[in-house]
């Protein structure tokens, strides 16, 4: 039986390669030929190969001595700053030409004496074939074709508009800068230029996506990131041939290293300082156009307990949080699941007092303790995603029925026990303290709940130990996803289950760095302690 | 792929052989349980027979006690049964209960006075063997019928297992009795010499309430009643064992006219035992702190002439109380300091020679005892509340 699955998945994953292959060969818009010198002509091909849509506005004019130049300026409405074209582009063009006619020999079919001496915009850039031409056109630029000239000028005015710089929704924090990224990539990249002013920062662009043509960034610090790391991202981004980037969650499911797993490889972030701190750490960030959520890689299991809050707070405090966000996780992935155990299978493991409370609560329950249980997490992620889905006053209405719903009818109607109640709502309550691992933790949920129903104790630490084997062996970018657990690395340990005052941790996370060369961020012995004159007189 | 897929697969297969190979997966939902909190054990009137009570938790256990139009007001229903063993009776128990018992919680197993007397052997393997069983549960015996004693609805607790539960943890303020589980019992059984004991409940025979109260201690030998200790003896032995945790000790003030009321607050005992001319002796050694708690003479004891003579005082009175346990044992020749066992560790190879006749040397064996106590405090007040004439 299991030789015939094997050829089933065999046959099917042949297949896709199959598939994958048409479609390379499909006769692409490859457009390598070079402009034609006729300016008409050349119009008549954009018009051709743009299919004549409206939003394309061509801009023919006559400029230059005794406006003998014949010329045409192709963008599309919307993309492009109007007022930069007029002034900046038009203007020079149609009226300080003549200003120029004492140069008589001055020939504006060549594209750099336009740009030399015309053009006040400083992003342009000379494209001579046609595909360059066009993806300029659709990037947002302003192409400037002159009769004459096989040559064509490129011209980007201004910027595009962009979302103003705001607290981001999903990481929100009582101390700490409130800026988050934005929709614009070069905004994005500029945040981060801000927070590391230094000459190592590395930009690396990339272009991804046959019809989206999405702007994809890695950004990293030479010398600190590991250059394996860099190469490997080149290579993992090089492979993707697809339509369309449209946000990061694309490009992290054709790089991640397990895609099997639920367990997320690679972190994403909307705030510029967490970003920063992590490509400080040797990581590298990829930066997509069009979404604020930025990626780094490598990802360790302990950074979803991480919040950038931690390192801005005092430690003690911060390590409190820290170790209670541990058990947040751990109720609730586990919550129902040992309720469930302990009620069906160990109820010698629960004080007399509670059990004797427990059996009042359900005496009137008619379902197993297990179809219980179901009912409920059902119930809460039913809530959820309808609260998530509707706009904030619809939101509300959904909690208040919500709470009603779970809380107390269900109750009073004695389908539900009031333990459980308690249990799943502190299961709901505790999914939403660790943010970055909660499709893992939704997953394994009904997963120990399955197994507890089916073993107890027994199901659920199979499943424990499944899991921890599972993440054991997964790796992200080359690093082990449970460092510093596994393997052992006590350096790593000071910022894990508690968080070290800063002057402990002097030394890059070894597993991401993985270079003895500068493995410090800072110098070490930086405890801070008043100022001794003569312990310091006598060194 | 392929080879992927079937480290998956027998990955999988291992789980499903490992579910096999457990014991205990069955499921109960907890409605289907019937909670037992204590376990009374009797002689039936029928010869050869016993009658087991199991004090079940009623589902309804919370709601009984806020409206009592609902049943009887009782959060507890006592079933019993009558059997050939105890084993027997608990699952004839079911012919009434519907359901198997469910005996982890079980929190005391009270035997009653005849079936102590009959000797506790026969009954108490059950309560060892059953994995359900707890051996942390208590072991009591009945000043008469346990089934009574399960019976009376105390006034705080919901359940009367609980609240003797509750009386038994209280001996940490008299030392008058102590308390013993299932396990203590046992192994103190598995001993030669030992004598087991267990604490006595008994029904305060006033005239409006019929109470629960602690009464004592029983002692047994080799599993049979042989005889009972009252709240002073218990302390006399407790002295000796260093359990002592707290309690009231009443001297005589120093001039004769009053008392002293002492509360003990620490004491440590070590017992030696030495073989010395033929002779076995054993020595103890008390360190005792208490502090003057109530006085009432108008004489003023805090002063250190005073408090010596109470200290010499009570250091007689310990040593009398020990003395008065021991003198009780020897009467019922019963080890119960189990003085047997620290012989055994000492002197191992002479111990082949003392086992055998252990019964007749242990009325021989010689106390030696030295106590020390102090007085470490006279608590808030210093001068007696009603100072003497002279005082003033």
């Amino acid at each position: 039986m299991f030789g015939y699955i094997l050829r089933k998945i065999r046959y099917f994953s042949l297949k896709n390669k199959n598939d994958h292959m048409l479609q390379n060969n499909e006769p692409g818009k490859d457009h390598n030929e070079p402009i034609s010198h006729d300016l008409k002509k050349s119009l008549e091909v954009i018009r051709g190969i743009l299919r004549g849509s409206s939003d394309i506005t061509i801009h023919e004019f006559n400029f230059g001595h005794n406006r003998r130049y014949k010329g045409a300026l192709v963008f599309i409405k919307g993309m492009v700053d109007m007022e930069a074209i007029h002034k900046n582009i038009l203007q020079p063009l149609m009226y300080d030409s003549l200003l120029l006619q004492g140069n008589v020999d001055m020939d504006f079919t060549k594209m750099d004496t336009i740009r030399k001496n015309l053009i006040s915009i400083t992003e342009s850039q000379k494209v001579t074939r046609l595909g360059d031409l066009l993806d300029n056109l659709l990037a947002g630029s302003s192409i400037l074709l002159v009769n004459g000239s096989k040559e064509a000028l490129a011209i980007k005015p201004g910027r595009r508009e962009s979302r103003s710089i705001e607290e981001p929704g999903t990481e929100t924090v009582v101390r700490g800068p409130r800026e988050g990224f934005v929709e614009n990539v070069d905004v994005n990249i500029a945040l981060i230029r801000r927070k590391i002013k230094d000459t190592d920062l590395c930009v690396e662009k990339f272009v991804i996506g046959d019809k989206s043509k999405t702007d994809i960034y890695i950004v990293y610090l030479k010398n600190i990131a590991n250059p394996k790391l860099i190469e490997e991202i080149r290579i993992r981004l090089e492979r993707i041939k697809t339509d369309a980037i449209l946000e990061s969650g694309y490009i992290e499911q054709f790089i991640e290293d397990s895609p099997y797993s639920i367990f997320p490889t690679i972190s994403n972030s909307e705030k510029p300082d967490k970003v920063a701190a992590k490509i400080l750490e040797g990581r590298a960030a990829i930066m997509v156009d069009g979404t604020p959520f930025v990626l780094v890689v490598p990802m360790v299991f302990v950074e979803s307990f991480q919040s950038a809050e931690d390192y801005y707070a005092r430690p003690f405090l911060a390590s409190v949080i820290r170790i209670i966000r541990f058990l947040s996780y751990i109720i609730s992935t586990l919550g129902p699941a040992i309720y469930v155990a302990l009620t069906v299978f160990h109820q010698e493991l629960i004080p007399t007092q509670l059990l004797i409370s427990i059996a009042e609560g359900r005496e009137r329950v008619p379902f197993p303790a297990i179809m219980e249980a179901f009912l409920m997490l059902f119930i809460f992620d039913i809530l959820r995603e309808a609260g998530v889905r509707l706009p904030k006053s619809v939101g509300q209405t959904v909690g208040i029925v919500g709470a009603l719903v779970l809380g107390q009818a269900s109750v009073e109607a004695g389908l539900i026990s009031p333990i459980m109640v308690i249990v799943v709502s502190t299961t709901a309550i505790a999914s939403f303290v660790v943010p970055a691992q909660t499709d893992s933790g939704t997953i394994l949920r009904y997963i120990y709940l399955i197994l507890a129903g089916i073993a107890g104790g027994f199901g659920v630490i199979m499943g424990l130990l499944a899991t921890l084997m599972h993440l054991a062996s997964l790796r992200s970018f080359g690093t082990p996803y449970l460092w510093p657990i596994v393997p052992l690395d006590f350096s790593g340990l000071k910022d894990v289950f508690i968080r070290m005052p800063l002057w402990i941790m002097p030394e890059r996370p070894k597993a991401i760095v993985w270079d003895d060369v500068d493995s410090y961020s800072q110098s070490p012995g930086l405890m801070p302690s008043p100022y001794k004159k003569d312990s310091n007189d006598s060194q | 792929m392929g080879k992927k897929m079937k480290i998956i697969l027998k990955c999988l297969l291992f789980f499903f052989m490992l579910m096999t190979l457990s014991g205990c997966l069955s499921a109960r939902e907890i409605n289907d349980l019937e909670i037992v909190v204590g376990i009374g054990v009797d002689k039936d009137e029928e010869p050869g027979k016993i009658l087991l009570t199991a004090q079940v938790v009623k589902d309804t256990a919370g709601r009984a006690s806020e409206n009592g139009s609902e049943g009887d007001g009782k959060a507890f229903w006592n079933v019993s049964s009558r059997g050939n063993s105890v084993f027997d009776a608990v699952r004839q128990i079911t012919y009434k209960t519907g359901n198997r018992l469910f005996i982890s919680h079980n929190k005391a197993v009270i035997f009653g006075y005849d079936i102590a007397a009959e000797g506790l052997e026969e009954y108490i393997d059950y309560f060892l063997r059953a994995h359900e069983m707890r051996p942390t549960a208590l072991i009591l015996v009945a000043e008469g019928r346990a089934s009574d004693i399960l019976n009376i609805k105390p006034e705080i607790e919901k359940f009367p297992a609980f609240n003797i539960a509750k009386l038994v943890d209280s001996y940490v303020f008299t030392s008058n009795f102590y308390k013993v589980n299932m396990k203590e019992f046992a192994s103190c059984l598995m001993s030669d010499t030992s004598a087991q004991m267990a604490p006595l409940v008994s029904i305060a025979q006033d005239e409006e309430s019929n109470d629960i109260y602690m009464s004592g201690m029983v002692v047994f030998k080799r599993g049979k009643m042989v005889g009972k200790l009252t709240h002073d003896e218990v302390r006399g032995l407790l002295w000796v064992l260093g359990k002592v945790t707290s309690g009231v000790i009443i001297v005589p003030s120093p001039n004769g006219q009053g008392k002293a009321v002492l509360e003990i607050i620490k004491a440590k005992s070590k017992v030696t035992p030495e073989i010395k001319d033929g002779k076995i002796v054993i020595h103890i050694k008390i360190k005792e702190e208490s502090s003057l708690s109530e006085q009432t003479t108008t004489e003023n004891l805090a002063d250190n002439k005073a408090l010596e003579k109470i200290q010499e005082a009570l250091a007689e009175a310990i040593r009398r109380e020990i003395m008065l346990t021991f003198d009780k044992s020897r009467e019922l020749d019963a080890d119960i300091f189990g003085f047997g066992e620290m012989l055994h560790k000492k002197y191992s190879k002479e111990w082949k020679y003392i086992k055998d006749n252990w019964d007749e040397i242990y009325p021989t064996l010689d106390l030696i005892i030295d106590v020390e106590a102090r007085i470490i405090k006279t608590d808030l007040l210093k001068k007696p509340a009603v100072p003497s004439e002279g005082e003033k």
